[in-house]
């Protein structure tokens, strides 16, 4: 540990005499160093929880231990002392958190023979985090994609880590959902009552039964710097292991993360993971633009799918054939489950213009109130007079549309439209649409390079009196007829 | 380069087989990869791309590469250091293991592992800030306004705090690129296109919702005058024009050259027209009244309207030409009844303007092409008088 930064530590209180004692001026102290510590690092919540060992010699009798901690954001409600070799025969009496030394503690520990033991301390910092981020990069003929996962750790907290096994937990929303799957409350509370230390201390034991699991088996090689020894060092490997509702990230070997530092590491690379492209119109999700769209499938097929991918920012670029790249989009990738599709949105293409033609306008089937009773009659039925005092009900609206899309780029493109068209709504074209959903119209079409594309459409509303639905009904026929 | 803050951006410690941290010593030695090659690409419309190409030496184990970028405005989080394929007769495995990033400092330190002691040839990419470009055009007309030269120039501003003393400039206009040194806060511009005898046609329009009125009392339209330019035919049409401003001249007959003003053109797609306003004309006069205005009740509060409006145009020039004459039904059926809030359902009636150009007509605008002959020899110009009927249906 680098001494000017150390800023929390353990002593074991040198005095033949139970903590009472300790308020005395003038203390000698013995510091037993870390031997290893773990880190398990959340990516949603500002939660790590560390497990560091430590070898001490105690005398038979009461020891008293000093754990401290200044300056960092340790939890103090969080310290656990345990006793890993031997198990038996050491026990804590107490702990105290004294008055007048903030961010201090003291275990008496009772042990009943002279003996060196290895105890583990366990607490929750923040300040600490962990993201991952992607990076894409398509061929240059735009058929696959290059896929780089990473995982940045940064270390916030007021500690130096050195040489700690890291751990990093996705699936942080499960995490809640976990805790209240966990919160015993006693009878008679439900989960809305639950006060903030309450909610503190259930994601505490949440983290914990996690941390109990076993680590990876290829995690247990701690010890890499025999690494440079080696041929030639390969990138960590980043073990990923399911784990109930949880995937937990294990970093090969160990890392020093200094406060102040962050690091960023290779968590998978995969090479020629196939792709498609779209062109998707849905002013909802993308704006209103013509957008496009690299679609990939985190699954076997697509030389993924060993792992969900977590949240994090995916930068996207397109390789251009002579070593060099060209900028393509920025997105936040949503965790992407095993099997899920990944949606890779790029934006608008300057080579694809794409523009919808309002052509013509008609009303027929008019209504009428009469006399602004409940009687109404329809325009053109036998014995409709001329009414004065009648109001125009209801009516139905022919509206023609021409969507144009030229595709200027040197390649045939897939175009998908989405529409939605709230009101009772009939949808006429020859475009073999298909429905969304009750309100949103969907149809596609394929373009040539440099080709063009004229998708005539007729929506029929029925309005006021006419309309005695809330969908859109897909109808097949000539527009403008 | 800035030599005081950027000299050495890139540094790889000869610290061999130790782990980053360690080579944090104060006593270090570093070998400074120069830039071979640079690439800035502006072919994204918002984000501009560096790449750079410097030959790293590497030591066999791991190696420490440094990168920094004090005062520059560099996203480090678009930072992609990749290693190129070595020459097939000096094999060299070099692979990234790790990034680092320390506290408070524009700087990163790459740890990269080699099979052997030799040079990688490597590319960062970085998206930088302050490094933008834009577009402009001077056109230039022959003197009886029938063909035009178009000269499309980019300028490349550097206010990213970076000296690129050569760098290939990826335009993003049809793959075209150049190779320039760009300086510190420098502009930089170069002529990417020449156009040359563009068709170009001289417009007179009158548009009463997009260009307004000269004088509202007399019922004066606006009649302003535009170049349209397509965006098709000969070295035309291959790319799009990105917006930019335009610098309007006339050849004066004399040798020079007149400026007739400038004017923002839009983004044009291929097959679009450029259009770009030269200012109103004066020497046209269109005086457009509601002629007729009639509703029929056809049962209760539903009504047919029949709508005409009289155009006199009046061409005091002494050359013939051709006014487009756009109305909007919507704009005259809200003039004559108010709006309604519904798309007007309309027919075109017996008037003297029946056939709107199908093209740049639709189910709101109507675009006529109304030839004007030039005044007579006596100097009169001769009214005349053009009528727009329309039949409006179904309004209440």
């Amino acid at each position: 540990m680098t001494m000017n930064r150390m800023t929390h530590w353990l002593c074991l209180v040198s005095l033949l005499l139970p903590f009472t004692v300790i308020a005395r001026n003038v203390d000698l102290a013995t510091v037993p160093e870390r031997r290893t510590v773990q880190l398990t690092i959340y990516n949603s919540e500002d939660l790590t929880l560390v497990r560091e060992s430590r070898v001490v010699t105690f005398k038979q009798g009461v020891n008293p231990l000093q754990f401290s901690w200044a300056n960092t954001l340790i939890d103090p409600t969080s310290v656990e002392l345990r006793f890993r070799e031997p198990r038996a025969g050491l026990e804590v009496l107490d702990t105290t958190f004294p008055h007048d030394k903030p961010q201090t503690l003291y275990w008496n520990v009772q042990s009943d023979a002279n003996r060196e033991a290895i105890i583990e301390i366990s607490y929750f910092t923040s300040g600490i985090s962990w993201a991952a981020d992607y990076l894409a990069i398509a061929d240059a003929d735009e058929k696959s994609l290059r896929l780089e996962s990473f995982v940045r750790v940064k270390n916030n907290s007021g500690e130096d880590y050195e040489n700690a096994q890291v751990r990093l937990v996705v699936g942080a929303i499960n995490l809640v959902e976990k805790i209240a799957e966990l919160a015993k409350l006693p009878v008679g509370r439900v989960k809305d009552e639950l006060r903030k230390g309450d909610h503190r201390e259930l994601r505490q034991q949440a983290a914990r039964k996690i941390m109990a699991a076993p680590a990876p088996a290829s995690v247990a090689m701690m010890d890499m710097a025999a690494g440079s020894m080696q041929e030639m060092d390969a990138p960590k490997e980043i073990i990923k292991e399911g784990l109930s509702e949880y995937f937990i990230y294990t970093i090969e070997g160990t890392e020093t993360v200094p406060n102040g530092w962050a690091k960023r590491l290779r968590s998978f690379e995969v090479d020629g993971v196939p792709m498609t492209i779209q062109y998707r119109y849905r002013p909802r999700e993308y704006g209103d633009q013509l957008v496009r769209l690299y679609l990939l499938k985190n699954d076997a097929g697509s030389k993924l799918g060993t792992t969900p991918l977590p949240d994090g920012v995916l930068r996207v670029f397109r390789a251009n054939g002579s070593d060099g790249l060209n900028y393509l989009a920025t997105q936040s990738l949503k965790y992407i489950p095993v099997g899920d599709k990944i949606e890779l949105n790029l934006g608008a293409d300057p080579a694809v213009i794409f523009e919808l033609i309002k052509r013509k306008t008609s009303r027929d089937n008019l209504w009428f109130q009469i006399k602004g009773g409940n009687l109404y009659r329809k325009l053109g039925e036998d014995g409709m007079r001329l009414e004065l005092d009648s109001q125009v009900a209801g009516w139905d609206e022919h509206t023609v549309y021409r969507q144009k899309i030229r595709n200027y780029s040197t390649r045939p493109i897939s175009v998908q439209i989405r529409r939605e068209i709230p009101g009772d709504v009939v949808f006429r074209s020859q475009l073999n649409p298909m429905l969304h959903d009750f309100q949103t119209v969907q149809f596609e079409t394929e373009i040539a390079a440099g080709g063009k594309a004229e998708l005539d459409y007729e929506l029929i509303s029925r309005q006021g009196y006419n309309q005695k639905q809330n969908r859109v009904e897909l109808q097949s026929g000539e527009v403008g007829r | 380069m800035n030599w005081t803050r950027l000299l050495y951006p890139l540094s790889v410690l000869l610290v061999l087989g130790v782990a980053p941290f360690d080579a944090l010593a104060r006593i270090k030695l570093t070998t400074l990869p120069v830039r071979e090659r640079v690439e800035i690409h502006l072919d994204h419309a918002q984000v501009t791309l560096v790449e750079e190409e410097r030959i790293v030496p590497l030591v066999k184990g791991v190696n420490q590469v440094d990168f920094s970028w004090a005062n520059t405005r560099i996203d480090p989080d678009t930072l992609v250091f990749r290693i190129l394929p070595p020459p097939a007769d000096q094999p060299l495995d070099a692979k990234v293991l790790s990034v680092s990033y320390p506290p408070n400092e524009n700087a990163l330190v790459w740890a990269v592992s080699a099979n052997a002691s030799g040079t990688a040839r490597v590319r960062i990419s970085y998206v930088i800030g302050g490094l933008g470009k834009d577009f402009h055009y001077r056109a230039t007309a022959n003197h009886d306004e029938k063909t035009l030269n178009l000269a499309q120039y980019i300028r490349v501003n550097n206010n990213a705090n970076e000296t690129y003393e050569m760098a290939k400039f990826e335009t993003g206009i049809g793959g075209l690129w150049f190779d320039k040194p760009l300086g510190l806060s420098e502009t930089k511009e170069v002529q990417l296109n020449s156009f040359t005898a563009v068709p170009v046609r001289k417009t007179y329009s009158s548009d009463p919702q997009k260009f307004g009125y000269l004088d509202r009392a007399q019922d004066k339209l606006n009649v302003p005058m535009h170049y349209v330019i397509k965006n098709a035919g000969g070295s035309l049409g291959k790319a799009p024009l990105p917006a930019g401003k335009s610098r309007i001249f006339q050849d004066d007959g004399k040798g020079g050259a007149a400026f007739l003003g400038e004017d923002r053109g839009e983004f044009t797609p291929p097959d679009d027209e450029l259009t770009l306003y030269l200012g109103l004309a004066r020497d046209i006069a269109v005086r457009r009244t509601v002629d007729r205005n009639e509703r029929q009740r056809i049962a209760g509060n539903l009504y047919r309207y029949d709508v005409t409006l009289k155009y006199e145009i009046e061409n005091f020039k002494d050359t013939p030409v051709t006014l487009d004459l756009t109305e909007s039904v919507r704009q005259i059926r809200d003039q004559i009844r108010g709006d309604n809030g519904r798309d007007p359902e309309w027919q075109l009636g017996d008037g003297s303007l029946r056939n709107p150009d199908p093209e740049k007509s639709d189910g709101d605008k109507l675009l006529f092409h109304v030839d004007l002959p030039a005044r007579a020899a006596d100097g009169q110009a001769k009214k005349q008088i053009q009528t727009l009927r329309l039949t409006l249906n179904n309004e209440w």
